[in-house]
């Protein structure tokens, strides 16, 4: 029972994680930036969706899909920092994952006046009804309960994936490929690269924070803490699911990182079996992560050794092109 | 066409490494002309192709364009006008992006990139019909992703790229150099076939003196940011290799090379 429980909690997280996969893919698959920000545009799509839903009375889907255009204000806030400030990526990314802290502590206080808080870092509060919150699943078992929840999360992150699949294919989509794969042809197409960075990056955060949004109903509270990890969260399952699913023909990348939110999530509950204080739940998480580095290509080339000949022949490639220019 | 009016450029400005290349330096060209641009490393002619094309900026000077001032338009922007094919394959191109795709993208310069798709089925034949032309086999390779491909493949995919929408002028910063003999012929010929179909005015800086001979109407050579030889029309028709490699040679003891 308890296995079974926890997968379900593992799928549930995962496919609640894969929004932010999704998000990540474009920053640092797509675009080629390791995007920081993202501890904190994940607590900030909670935090703002939370404050609409109880003090502005949006009704729950709304502010949830609120959380996109303010997730991507603070992505687009990042690409500004890196692109016209010329800050270093890695850099940009902390100054806005930095300065969000206060202003998520800043939203918290909104939640607090009513003393529904716990303390002003976190809220819990049976108000909060979300998406994932209706009378009439209250007779369900537990795990019935979480199969529902399940079932919608899988609904809503099918829709965020077909979405992204069909933006992917559109001649703006396109450019921000060529902008991660070469800026200099954007350029020579008579176009502004450092834009297409701004917007992807936007786009980065604001599925970010919707995904932030969705934690927050989903489990009924707000913490800022949540935000924590979240970065190597993201980039690790990007990872993982490339290199799991990535060399198989029919799947594409956006079904690759979903696969990989959910991997990740499932081994991080398992081990969290281990450790009931929760205390180190974020050693897991380096720690998988690092595995997860260190290994990608050696789980690429079992998963599927086509794909692993692919990636030599490239390579191999690049080198005799590089031997030739010397 | 193109003009540049006393340009000055110094390299590492303030600095124990300050160079001056560029003092005063005036350059033109005229519609419709293929300039080839030879001289030894450090002479200032891909100095000069970067200063044009924008990559670079300059110190004082002025640099217009069918009688616009484009001196301070930034790179993005002139490029809607200006091509430019690079030394290295991988800069024309985008490697994770499949053949059909690049050119997609390319199609569509000089319009919005909004939301429309960006593959369109119907351009599919005239794309194969393009690349066939090449005889380089890349009509069977559409779906292929570009970095999989030759520098050759690549290059040529770049040529036809840069050229297939309209542009005032052509830049060519040694495009041929990556590449081996025989690739590098059929990327010259390709060269010269589609700057005369289009009628381009192309500026070509090569290491191939027998290049910068065959090709073109019009030959320079560079020198410690000058121009040391300039012929054009019959004059440049009358000249062979062995004629510029006295003063190439010249050049070059003089330089220490």
């Amino acid at each position: 029972m308890l296995f079974l429980n926890t997968t379900l909690d593992g799928l549930k997280m995962g496919l609640c994680f894969a929004i932010i996969a999704l998000g990540v893919y474009i920053s640092y698959s797509i675009l080629d930036f390791p995007d920081l920000s993202v501890d904190s545009t994940f607590p900030l799509g909670g935090v703002c969706s939370t404050v609409l839903m109880l003090r502005a009375g949006f009704p729950a889907p709304i502010a949830i899909l609120a959380a996109f255009p303010i997730g991507m204000a603070a992505g687009a806030l990042t690409g500004f920092l890196h692109v016209k400030c010329k800050i270093t990526k890695l850099l940009a990314g902390i100054i806005t994952m930095t300065g969000l802290l206060s202003v998520n502590l800043a939203l918290t206080q909104f939640l607090t006046k009513n003393g529904y808080t716990t303390s002003i870092f976190s809220y819990r509060s049976e108000n909060l009804k979300g998406i994932f919150s209706y009378d009439f699943i209250n007779g369900f078992s537990r795990q019935g309960q979480t199969l529902f929840r399940i079932g919608m999360l899988v609904l809503i992150v099918i829709a965020v994936k077909l979405l992204m699949d069909l933006f992917l294919r559109t001649k703006m989509g396109y450019m921000l490929k060529a902008t991660g794969g070469n800026e200099q042809l954007v350029i020579s197409l008579g176009h502004d690269s450092g834009t297409y960075k701004i917007l992807g990056l936007a786009l980065a955060n604001g599925l970010v924070a919707m995904s932030g949004a969705l934690y927050s109903q989903l489990y009924m509270s707000y913490d800022n803490t949540s935000g924590n990890g979240k970065v190597v969260l993201a980039l690790a399952s990007v990872i993982i699911g490339m290199a799991v699913f990535g060399g198989i023909k029919r799947v594409n990348g956006t079904t690759a990182v979903i696969f990989g939110a959910i991997i990740y999530s499932l081994c991080l509950n398992y081990l969290v079996l281990l450790d009931k204080n929760g205390i180190y739940l974020k050693l897991f998480n380096a720690v998988l992560f690092a595995l997860i580095l260190i290994f990608h290509d050696r789980i690429a080339a079992m998963f599927n050794r086509r794909h692993a000949k692919v990636m030599t022949t490239i390579d191999n490639e690049i080198l005799e092109e590089k031997r030739r220019d010397a | 066409m193109l003009e540049l009016q006393q340009i000055d450029k110094t390299f590492h400005r303030g600095t124990v490494n300050e160079s001056c290349l560029f003092r005063g330096f005036s350059f033109s060209v005229p519609v419709g002309q293929f300039v080839s641009v030879v001289g030894s490393n450090g002479s200032g002619k891909t100095t000069m192709l970067n200063i044009i094309g924008g990559s670079m900026p300059i110190d004082a000077g002025k640099i217009l364009l069918d009688g616009q001032d484009i001196t301070h338009m930034p790179e993005y922007r002139r490029a809607r006008r200006i091509g430019r094919v690079f030394q290295d394959p991988a800069r024309g191109t985008v490697p994770q992006l499949t053949v059909e795709e690049n050119l997609a993208l390319a199609k569509n310069k000089g319009k919005p990139y909004r939301l429309g798709f960006a593959l369109n089925r119907n351009d599919l034949a005239s794309y194969t019909e393009l690349l066939a032309q090449l005889g380089l086999g890349l009509e069977e390779k559409m779906q292929v992703p570009v970095g999989l491909l030759s520098g050759g493949q690549r290059q040529a995919l770049s040529l036809l790229m840069t050229t297939m929408t309209d542009i005032d002028l052509l830049l060519l910063d040694e495009h041929t150099a990556a590449l081996d003999p025989k690739t590098a012929e059929i990327i010259m010929q390709l060269t010269d076939r589609v700057v005369r179909e289009k009628k381009l005015t192309a500026i070509m800086v090569t290491h191939n003196l027998r290049y910068a001979v065959e090709y073109g109407n019009r030959l320079v050579m560079m020198n410690k940011g000058g121009i040391v030889i300039d012929r054009t029309g019959a004059e440049k028709e009358a000249l062979t290799v062995d004629d510029i490699l006295d003063t190439f040679n010249a050049i070059s003891i003089e330089c220490g090379n």
